[in-house]
């Protein structure tokens, strides 16, 4: 009897064991499926983020100068929330949402510099319609990369008199060093040497693949490090090699800034021997050595059909949007966390149905290398969990057809019009992060996300 | 010919550096004398420049942790460099939180002077600048050029005001007129009058004081004495005036009224020079006038002596 006893309740107690077993593989996988939920969900947020502070950074004031020699060039990029108002009035035809002019700066720090509580002081600046101008400079593409807070670079060039024109910056992995550059000449005996080094340990990011002497003109960096240092920024530099532009920059929330530097191309560089094509050399009074210049492309945004492969989206775009493309030139933007200052910027050709980007000394970003306009919808999937930073570039490959200088309120409302076209299926909606559904008036169609962006 | 002096001490450093700054406000380039007690800062008089002079004397104990230096040759145990002060204090004016600087002659491109400094950092390698500073070495027979001027046989000898005034009148005298006269007596009076077609300004100063002639050379003695060095060359002291012995106690004074003024006129810019370049206030600054001859202005501090002769102009 006791072993029947004892049996049954062996029974019983694995029966019971056995159900909880259940129980909890059921609960589990309930778990499971609210957890990937929740990843997918956070996936899309992040994406949605990401993409935001793009669109908020595409929206901007730009304001760029470059020297006559063009071997230094400045642009700071204001995202319009650094501006208590910011409004971008119809005054432009040419159908881009983008103004395009000149200032003579001799006035700017007039106006900028005295701010009195009470009084509003209008000005009234004029202005000459030009064209955009930028620096052709994939920075993100540079092998050797520095980064340091300003104050960093300030203590290094303060050893150096204002006067001092350039200087070389002489990497290798085991020191960082700044030395005054003189050209041979007859001062170059009575001329002061200074030298100031310290330990690659004292950068924030150093990474930098051989040795290498960079000389540049100082006295065009100045004005970025001081900007710099007053809104404790840290600063990023970028280089590839003697020859080739250096580019500083700093970013912010609401504004970034870079300046892009010529350097000299030495004949006695440490470095490899650079192929010949450098960019632009142009020759200066200097014997041996050659200033590359920064080669400028101007943009011209001008109103004409888009002759690329009509895709799905591209047609649902003509239907309800005016053209924005230009059929000679079109911009690929190329955001990179760090640096969304400088645009790269290449030619379409007519020819063939795809844009690519074709100058001749930017090594080709793989994922724009001639590939097709990727429809829309494939795109706002959840992105694999990388943390690339041209992940986003697929993204902006849907913005392939825009024109991007200076990008205005239209666009961001295009963005997201064209997202929330009835070409989208049901099924799609659900998939989609939220910005297939906020735009410019019009109602959301989602109501699981919180505050809309206002644009 | 070797050199090499190390300052550790911040405070010294900062002494030294200001003390140099000084020097470059008053002349472009300058000897550098290098001698086994004393770093003097010498210009010697020529046409060219208005014929001003200059000596500036350091004690070097006072500022260098270490110091050792070898000069051309055993009996001329110096070193005379040609040097532009600007650059060194430019060099110096940047390291000034360093751990230690260390100042040498080296030859480089060019024969230098070498300001050496570690930087204090967070990381474990410390930062340094070097600042190669060109000189040019000066050969033994021109060293008599640069001999400690004689004090010049004066007629008074008096305190002068606070140099902030006087640099405050000499300033706006110099938009008025290119030549000041200076005047003093041995009642302690001073005047500084500028005198144009339009114009003449006259500033009094009165109650300075005169220092008595055993007070100025003992002063000076003093200093001479501040050197490490216990054997005192013939040579260091400076001359004193000529007069029968009699005379010799109290100097000038007991012959002369005391409220009749030695003056000297003077180019103005070189005395707003001397002026502008001060950094500190002087423990003691006093000016001797030859009558219509020069202008002898003398700054002492703790450890610094510096002496600038302006001569006179008709």
């Amino acid at each position: 009897d006791d072993d029947a006893d004892q049996a049954e309740k062996v029974s019983k107690e694995k029966l019971q064991k056995e159900a909880e077993i259940r129980r909890l593989k059921e609960e589990d996988a309930e778990l499971m499926e609210r957890k990937q939920k929740l990843q997918l969900r956070v996936q899309r947020r992040s994406v949605y983020q990401d993409f935001m502070e793009q669109v908020v950074k595409m929206t901007k004031l730009a304001l760029r100068a470059v020297n006559s020699a063009h071997s230094a060039y400045a642009c700071f990029l204001f995202s319009p929330l650094f501006f208590q108002h910011y409004s971008l009035g119809s005054g432009s035809e040419q159908g881009s949402g983008s103004i395009n002019c000149k200032l003579l700066m001799k006035c700017a720090p007039n106006i900028l510099s005295a701010f009195v509580l009470g009084i509003t002081k209008t000005h009234n600046l004029r202005f000459q319609e030009s064209e955009a101008l930028q620096a052709v400079f994939a920075s993100h593409l540079c092998p050797n990369v520095l980064k340091a807070p300003a104050r960093l670079l300030c203590d290094m060039v303060m050893h150096f008199p204002l006067s001092q024109e350039e200087i070389t910056l002489s990497v290798t992995p085991l020191r960082v060093s700044l030395r005054n550059y003189c050209e041979e000449g007859k001062d170059h005996m009575k001329t002061m040497y200074t030298e100031m080094s310290l330990h690659p340990d004292e950068f924030d990011f150093f990474q930098v693949g051989v040795d290498l002497d960079l000389t540049f003109c100082l006295k065009e960096l100045r004005g970025l490090l001081s900007f710099a240092e007053s809104h404790s920024l840290p600063v990023s530099v970028n280089f590839s090699a003697a020859g080739k532009p250096v580019c500083f920059s700093v970013e912010d929330v609401v504004l970034g800034a870079s300046v892009v530097l010529a350097t000299l191309i030495d004949s006695e560089s440490r470095g490899p021997s650079q192929p010949a094509e450098t960019l632009a050399p142009v020759t200066h009074e200097r014997q041996d050595c050659s200033l590359a210049a920064i080669e400028l492309y101007t943009t011209v945004t001008h109103h004409t059909q888009c002759h690329e492969s009509e895709t799905d989206y591209l047609r649902m775009k003509k239907e309800t949007h005016q053209q924005l493309c230009c059929r000679d030139e079109c911009v690929v933007y190329v955001p990179r966390c760090a640096d969304a200052a400088v645009l790269l910027m290449g030619s379409c050709e007519a020819d063939s149905g795809e844009p690519r980007c074709t100058h001749a000394e930017m090594d080709l970003i793989a994922s724009s290398q001639g590939s097709p306009i990727i429809n829309p919808p494939a795109l706002m999937l959840p992105l694999p969990q990388t943390d690339e930073p041209n992940r986003l570039c697929e993204l902006g490959e849907a913005c392939a057809s825009f024109s991007m200088t200076p990008a205005s309120s239209t666009i961001c409302s295009l963005l997201f019009n064209a997202l929330s076209s009835e070409q989208d299926s049901d099924g799609y909606d659900s998939r989609l992060p939220v910005l297939a559904c906020y735009s410019d008036g019009e109602e959301s169609m989602q109501e699981d996300h919180s505050g809309r962006p206002s644009l | 010919m070797k050199f090499r002096g190390k300052i550790v001490d911040v405070a010294c450093l900062n002494h030294f550096t200001r003390v140099i700054t000084t020097v470059s406000r008053l002349t472009k380039t300058c000897v550098l004398r290098l001698t086994p007690d004393n770093l003097l800062f010498v210009l010697s008089g020529k046409v060219a420049d208005g014929g001003v002079s200059m000596w500036c004397e350091l004690s070097q104990a006072n500022f260098f942790d270490e110091y050792q230096m070898e000069g051309v040759s055993s009996e001329d145990n110096e070193i005379c460099l040609e040097v532009t002060p600007e650059n060194l204090s430019r060099a110096l004016k940047t390291v000034q939180n360093a751990k230690a600087v260390k100042v040498k002659l080296t030859k480089k491109h060019c024969p230098c002077l070498t300001i050496a400094a570690e930087l204090p950092t967070l990381s474990s390698v410390s930062r340094v600048v070097t600042h190669d500073v060109p000189v040019d070495v000066i050969p033994r027979r021109l060293w008599h050029e640069f001999k400690e001027p004689s004090m010049p046989d004066f007629d008074v000898s008096v305190y002068l005001p606070p140099l902030k005034t006087m640099k405050n009148v000499v300033d706006r005298m110099k938009n008025l007129s290119n030549f000041l006269v200076m005047e003093a007596n041995l009642s302690g009076e001073m005047n500084l009058k500028i005198e144009t077609d339009l114009v003449s300004v006259t500033t009094h100063f009165k109650d300075l004081g005169n220092p008595p002639l055993r007070a100025l050379e003992a002063l000076v003695l003093d200093l001479v004495c501040l050197s490490s060095s216990s054997s005192l060359a013939s040579t260091d002291l400076p001359p004193l005036p000529p007069g029968d012995d009699a005379s010799q106690d109290g100097g000038p004074s007991q012959s002369r009224d005391p409220e009749a003024m030695a003056q000297a006129r003077v180019d103005i810019r070189k005395l707003q020079q001397f002026l502008m370049g001060q950094q500190v206030n002087p423990s003691k600054a006093m000016c001797n006038i030859v009558h219509e001859r020069v202008v002898h202005l003398i700054l002492l501090h703790e450890d610094v002596s510096l002496q600038y002769f302006i001569p006179a102009v008709a």
